[in-house]
């Protein structure tokens, strides 16, 4: 009986090690599709999720299509409607892994790693790898990087009639301060 | 008691393993967890494309501190033919500004040519359609100023003679992506009238909606049902296109009716589709 006891602290003890999550649900998303600088075709989520699995680098973002702020309402209101089709479509995701990872390297100056995986946007799965920066301070992992994409490889469409003012190349960047569960 | 220890043992081992289990599942798919934490803005958008159906307003209001310039035309009777070049001769056009107070409130201004009236208005959010109510709800009022009538024919007109009002509620309905509806009662009265032809107060029931074609195309139609209009006045009955062209949306229309003040459109239709006499016309919004 005392065997058990024994194994069965070991057991927790593992669960408690392995299980080194960092999330956060206020994460910063923003992408741009600008052409010129006349009109600016941006915008920013700051409601996204990620979690980060400490121990082996496995990383994953949730955020909600309809959750994109654009300074411009109509714009919003296109993308939505017209671009991803956030009805339809109403999330994306990231799964991916952060290389050669290891916590225990992490400090308070940020590391260069890239973090790759698959995209999921408006129905599509890509592979996508980012340059991202991670840095460490008490409880907190703070990832940071960008990464671009082409909206054809995700099966949204621009029209012809705006090409000249939204870009097929969009850049992606984010912001994401994790904290410990 | 040696044997009922050895089944507690593997019991608690069982309870461990299980646990182990669900854990490395759990794992597997972060993205799972993920999943339930986020809440999704479940008011409906994007109703209609534009501010207007064709002539009768939408549901949709600007946004907060957005401002719409509106441009419109409406020609002539196509009736005329060749020789008014199919009623371009007698275009009439409408320029004014809507502008976005709040997300709930918009004012707007207007002046017409027909007539040379001047329009101001308020469109105002009461509900929105969304998971737990199925409609959204507006109401929109406006006044009209007739610059137009002359002292030298009506001499003793004053200042409130010139004036009209409408009160509207519009209803409307997202049925799909491609199917919306709108119901739209409205009361007119008018301070000057010829009692002998027409009432001072006049109910009128529209009713219109929008189909689309393609993602940035959508083929529109309304009627409105005039209960006090005088025989030669018909109902009003318009077909239309929106075209959405990023931060501009076109609107091709046909219409039995040529005036674009709620008023004028909803009581004076003098086009009569069965006959040919209808006129051609667009709204053209550029949004700032």
């Amino acid at each position: 009986m005392k065997k058990i006891i024994v194994l069965l602290f070991l057991f927790v003890g593992i669960l408690q090690v392995s299980a080194q999550k960092y999330a956060t649900k206020t994460g910063s998303l923003k992408f741009e599709a600008t052409v010129d600088a006349v009109e600016e075709i941006a915008a920013e989520n700051k409601n996204t999720s990620a979690i980060l699995e400490s121990s082996t680098g496995d990383i994953a973002v949730l955020t909600l299509m309809k959750g994109f702020r654009f300074k411009v309402a109509l714009m919003e209101e296109h993308f939505n409607e017209n671009y991803v089709e956030s009805d339809k479509f109403p999330k994306a995701t990231f799964k991916g892994k952060v290389e050669d990872f290891d916590a225990s390297k992490l400090s308070a100056t940020a590391k260069a790693f890239k973090i790759s995986g698959d995209l999921t946007l408006h129905g599509k799965t890509q592979k996508v790898t980012a340059n991202a920066k991670i840095s460490k301070s008490g409880d907190k992992i703070t990832v940071t990087g960008n990464f671009d994409i082409k909206a054809q490889d995700f099966d949204i469409e621009i029209p012809k009639l705006v090409s000249n003012k939204v870009s097929n190349k969009i850049k992606v960047s984010f912001n994401l301060l994790l904290a410990k569960l | 008691m040696q044997y009922s220890t050895t089944l507690n043992m593997k019991k608690i081992f069982l309870i461990v393993s299980f646990l182990i289990c669900l854990y490395s599942n759990a794992q597997e798919d972060l993205l799972s967890g993920l999943d339930s934490t986020q809440v999704v803005d479940k008011n409906v958008t994007a109703t209609f494309k534009a501010l207007q159906i064709i002539t009768l307003q939408s549901t949709k209001l600007p946004a907060k501190k957005e401002f719409y310039m509106v441009i419109s035309h409406r020609f002539g009777t196509v009736k005329g033919g060749i020789s008014e070049f199919f009623g371009f001769d007698d275009a009439t056009t409408k320029i004014g500004g809507i502008y976005g107070v709040t997300d709930w409130l918009a004012v707007s201004a207007s002046h017409h040519t027909l007539l040379k009236m001047n329009e101001a208005s308020l469109k105002y959010r009461l509900i929105r359609q969304s998971d737990k109510f199925p409609l959204d709800i507006v109401g929109y009022s406006t006044i009209d100023f007739n610059s137009g009538l002359k002292k030298d024919d009506y001499p003793k007109i004053e200042f409130s003679d010139r004036l009209t009002y409408v009160n509207q509620v519009l209803i409307s309905r997202k049925f799909s992506d491609r199917l919306s509806l709108e119901l739209v009662p409205s009361y007119i009265h008018k301070n000057l009238y010829n009692p002998a032809i027409e009432n001072d107060n006049q109910f009128t029931l529209g009713a219109g909606g929008r189909l689309k074609l393609t993602k940035r195309l959508s083929l529109n139609l309304e009627y409105g049902e005039n209960f006090n209009k005088p025989d030669f006045y018909n109902n009003p009955l318009s077909v239309g296109l929106d075209i959405e062209t990023g931060g501009h949306i076109f609107q091709l229309i046909f219409t039995n009716s040529q005036s674009m003040t709620e008023s004028g459109y909803l009581t004076s239709a003098a086009g009569d589709w069965g006959k040919g006499d209808f006129f051609f016309g667009f709204n053209l919004y550029r949004v700032f």
